[in-house]
């Protein structure tokens, strides 16, 4: 039994589901991710954690013990929010002493602990001050270190990052990840930035529309996407329509891509190929590999990231988007007619629904 | 700069019924604010009503008596001058003033903000004392110029308020340099330009200065007294000759400032429609 | 942020656009200020400097008058502040947004009521033969009269709450909105329950919002004039009526003795309003986190 147990969790809101059929296993000291668009149920399903919202049907056992019944301020467990929420009226020192008075905890240890968890923050000059006397970074971080004073059982962060600047999202995502995994404390993090989510996450859950699309490690989720959701919302992939013919074969506008085996589809079925940019290589001269899926076409857009390239080349009207890197040495310009080519294991093929 | 997206403390569900102290508490609070104001329009067309719990019978004679009284007709003439003047000089001396300390003097807005408190923090006793004693000579003295220059002090945050948030909300002093780069001088400017933007909240403004002038008594009655007779002095005089009839005069009072009150609220509404308008389509 | 607007702006040219409003607010209001607060030291057959005047204030008469009028606003301000906030409460915490709206627009029409039509308004309720009256003899056999009259200052009490009650309202409206719902769930994670959330977090942040409700209003009750002249005149002295007075002629006061009292009334509203701007300021502060 893992630490953690939600399952078939449902709830709506006035006849619409915002959570459907939510089943989930969070190991003991690990990091999951809720990741998915607004709307997505990600958040809702936090809460429900938390026990600020109720669950139509379903239980969660902590530690081995259904919480549901449990009163949110009963339930051991350390909140972040997206809006830092500390008390305005108090010090910062006040702040995070707060959980422990709650506990009735003894002035001493209090001081004690206080001063540990803002070092282990690092900011250990602010215990004196008042909330709006710091950034929004800053805040957060205290906000953070009130939460894990009391040394809940699971640590729940709501979106914590998004009000902050960029800059201080990559530094701050890097602090939880390292305070999280040195504490070994069990921890859900809900968020719609992918970036944040594969960067630190034991496990990532994809969520959309209510559902659970994929459950699996960043790795995972990233290179082997389950449905054509997951390979959209995760990074960025070329779609190719076409029709299944043959046993590693799929047509797709007159052209014949190579896709590795076909197993679990009919000949003829609708599918769509998906190939990620990165895979996909760009050579001037025609290419000589065997087995390997070649197309040429002209380059309409060439967008400039930084370590990275991107060109969008039109293929028989089919855009096709590739990128390169600053070791790559063609030189590349508009209107130029490239090769294009990628092998069959870079292709993942689903099928179309729609 | 860090933004915050919080919610408020509870956001009520359309679904959920009021609870019951909320109820009672609204309640008492309706009770409290409205009976005041019906029984004197019950009384104003009651025939006898300190008998029973309901009038004995209704009649509009008071009415009648009111429109009939021989300075009716002088103070609502007067009432009316007193209340247009001051929104006039209100909108002269504040209107340019706010659009001027706004783009050009903004070193100004403190002082201008502490002028604006200021009527607030004097009764209007000692603003009546202050000035009966300093313009004691005339033609001044008692006069009703000198009572306008009072009233528009004590209405001045009223006109101030929905005007300075008006001028603010359309970024004047952007649009004064756009005006510019177009050719327009100052007063092309204000007339063309920032005027016509602004007008809900003038209206707002000169609608809000009507109505506390036209409800005027303190400042009235002892700057110019019987010399230049308002509305409210009259009503104040029928208290204590006729019951009936100054109750009738209280319901023209209470309607006046009611009617007001919901022309303010329609300006208020359109004045959010022109604007989500021109976000929508600039 | 400094536009380039803003650096060629501010010469001295520029404060003569501001001249014809200061020149105003001189005119009809500073000034005349000025020479009250001068001629409440100057003693009026010598035009010598002197105190007397504000000596002269411990006569009965007029100490009774500050303590009639502190006792009035203090009590209306107290009762305003207890049951507008709860009101507020009441009508934040409403499901429906347009009974919230159109109470918020009622209690904005109503505070302004003060005055003669509304001191009139309670002597048709409450008066000898008013509706209340009325009603609580024929139904509940009881007789308001004469222990109780509503030309008093417990009448009074009655008039000035009336318009206290909204003003508080639309004051603490803001303030309860101010109070974010995480704060509630933090707390609540953080082990608090209600009670311990209101007590230590709650009414701490409203704190400034409830003192700056208690200075207006104060400065409100005690500044207002229309009201008492019509409910109690003669009978109760105020400072504002008894100013009144000094200025129609209707007593044979020496002037300068009401101007100490009115530079008196000035340093107490002033004193009122100033706390409630540092009261008010705070409450910006709380927004900011």
């Amino acid at each position: 039994m893992s630490y953690l147990e939600l399952k078939n969790i449902n709830k709506s809101y006035a006849g619409v589901a915002a959570v459907h059929d939510f089943n989930l296993d969070i190991e003991k000291g690990s990091l999951v991710s809720f990741l998915g668009p607004s709307g997505c149920g990600k958040t809702t399903t936090l809460r429900m954690i938390a026990g600020f919202e109720q669950l139509d049907s379903g239980t969660i056992r902590l530690d081995g013990s259904d919480i549901v019944p449990v009163p949110p301020n009963r339930r051991d467990i350390g909140m972040v929010f997206q809006a830092y929420a500390l008390f305005p009226n108090l010090t910062v020192r006040e702040n995070i002493a707060f959980g422990l008075q709650m506990k009735k905890t003894p002035k001493k240890e209090t001081e004690k602990r206080v001063n540990e968890v803002l070092d282990m923050v690092r900011l250990q000059d602010t215990a004196k001050r008042f909330p709006h006397q710091l950034s929004g970074g800053q805040q957060q971080r205290i906000a953070l270190a009130r939460a894990l004073a009391v040394q809940p059982r699971v640590l729940l962060l709501d979106e914590p990052l998004s009000a902050l600047d960029a800059e201080v999202r990559v530094v701050l995502r890097g602090e939880i990840r390292r305070i999280q995994s040195e504490l070994a404390i069990t921890t859900v993090y809900v968020t719609h930035d992918q970036e944040e989510a594969l960067s630190i996450s034991d496990k990532v859950v994809v969520m959309n529309k209510g559902l659970i699309e994929q459950i699996g490690t960043p790795e995972e989720i990233y290179r082997a996407p389950m449905s054509r959701f997951v390979a959209t919302f995760i990074g960025t992939a070329n779609q190719f329509l076409g029709k299944t013919s043959g046993k590693n074969k799929v047509l797709c506008n007159n052209v014949e891509l190579l896709t590795g085996d076909l197993n679990g589809f009919e000949e003829g079925q609708a599918v769509v190929v998906l190939v990620r940019p990165e895979n996909v290589q760009v050579q001037a001269d025609k290419p000589q590999q065997k087995d390997w899926n070649v197309v040429l076409g002209g380059i309409e857009t060439i967008t400039f990231h930084g370590a990275v390239t991107r060109l969008g080349v039109n293929v028989n009207g089919q855009r096709v988007v590739a990128d390169i890197t600053v070791a790559n040495t063609q030189p590349v310009s508009l209107n130029q007619k490239i090769w294009l080519m990628f092998p069959p294991d870079a292709c993942q093929v689903m099928a179309a629904e729609e | 700069m860090a933004k915050s997206r919080s919610t408020p403390f509870h956001v009520p569900n359309k679904k959920i019924r009021p609870a019951g102290w909320q109820v009672f508490l609204v309640g008492f609070f309706l009770f409290y604010m409205l009976v005041p104001i019906i029984s004197t329009y019950v009384f104003s067309v009651a025939t006898r009503w300190d008998r029973t719990i309901l009038p004995e019978g209704y009649t509009l004679e008071f009415y009648q008596r009111a429109f009939d009284a021989s300075y009716f007709p002088i103070t609502l003439r007067n009432s009316l001058i007193l209340s247009l003047a001051t929104v006039l000089v209100s909108l002269l001396v504040i209107v340019p003033t706010v659009y001027w300390v706004h783009t050009r003097l903004a070193g100004a807005k403190p002082l201008l903000d502490i002028l604006m408190i200021l009527p607030f923090g004097i009764p209007t006793v000692v603003l009546a004392l202050a000035l009966v004693q300093v313009y004691n000579f005339p033609p001044l003295a008692r006069s009703p110029f000198l009572l306008i220059g009072a009233v528009v002090i004590y209405s001045m945050p009223f006109m101030y308020r929905p005007v300075a948030n008006a001028i603010q909300a359309i970024d004047a002093h952007v649009m004064t340099e756009a005006g510019q780069s177009l050719g327009a001088n100052v007063f092309q400017v204000l007339s063309k330009i920032i005027i016509p933007n602004i007008l809900p909240g003038i209206l707002s403004g000169s609608l809000l200065v009507f109505a506390t002038v036209f409800a005027e008594y303190t400042l009235t009655s002892l700057i110019v007294g019987a010399r230049f007779k308002t509305f409210p002095l009259l009503l104040v005089e029928f208290t204590r000759i006729n019951g009936n009839v100054a109750s009738a005069f209280s319901v023209i009072s209470f309607t006046i400032a009611w009617l007001v009150s919901i022309l303010i609220l329609w300006v208020g509404s359109k004045g959010q429609v022109a604007k989500t308008k021109a976000i929508r389509t600039g | 942020m400094k536009s380039s607007l803003q650096r060629k702006t501010g010469h001295t040219v520029d404060w003569l656009g501001f001249a014809p409003f200061l020149l105003f607010c001189l005119a009809f209001e500073i000034v005349p200020i000025i020479f009250l607060l001068r001629g409440s030291f100057i003693e009026k057959t010598t035009h010598q400097f002197t105190i007397q005047h504000y000596l002269d204030l411990q006569r009965p008469l007029y100490i009774n008058s500050f303590i009639n009028s502190i006792k009035l606003s203090g009590l209306t301000a107290i009762i305003g502040v207890i049951i507008g906030t709860f009101i507020g409460y009441a009508i934040y915490r409403w499901p429906s947004e347009r009974v919230r709206e159109a109470l918020i627009t009622l209690s904005d029409v109503t505070t302004n009521f003060a005055g003669a039509p509304l001191a009139f308004a309670f002597v048709v309720i409450l008066g000898m033969n008013g509706v209340i009256t009325q009603f609580l003899l024929q139904y509940f056999n009881y007789d308001l009269y004469p222990k109780f009259s509503i030309y008093s200052f417990s009448g009074l009490i009655l008039a000035y709450v009336y318009f206290q009650l909204p003003l508080m309202v639309l004051l603490i409206l803001p303030a309860f909105a101010g109070i974010k719902k995480e704060w509630q769930e933090s707390a609540q994670s953080l082990g608090a329950d209600t009670l311990q959330f209101w007590w230590r977090i709650g009414i701490p942040v409203l704190m400034p919002s409830l003192i700056a409700g208690l200075t207006l209003l104060f400065a409100n009750a005690f500044g207002a004039y229309a009201t008492a002249y019509t409910l109690v005149q003669a009978k109760l002295s105020l400072v504002t009526l008894q100013i009144g007075y000094m200025i129609a002629g209707e007593v044979r006061q020496d002037q300068a003795v009401g101007m100490a009292m009115a530079i008196g009334s000035l340093f107490i509203m002033g004193l009122s309003i100033g706390i409630y701007q540092a009261a008010t300021l705070r409450t910006r502060r709380w927004s900011k986190s």
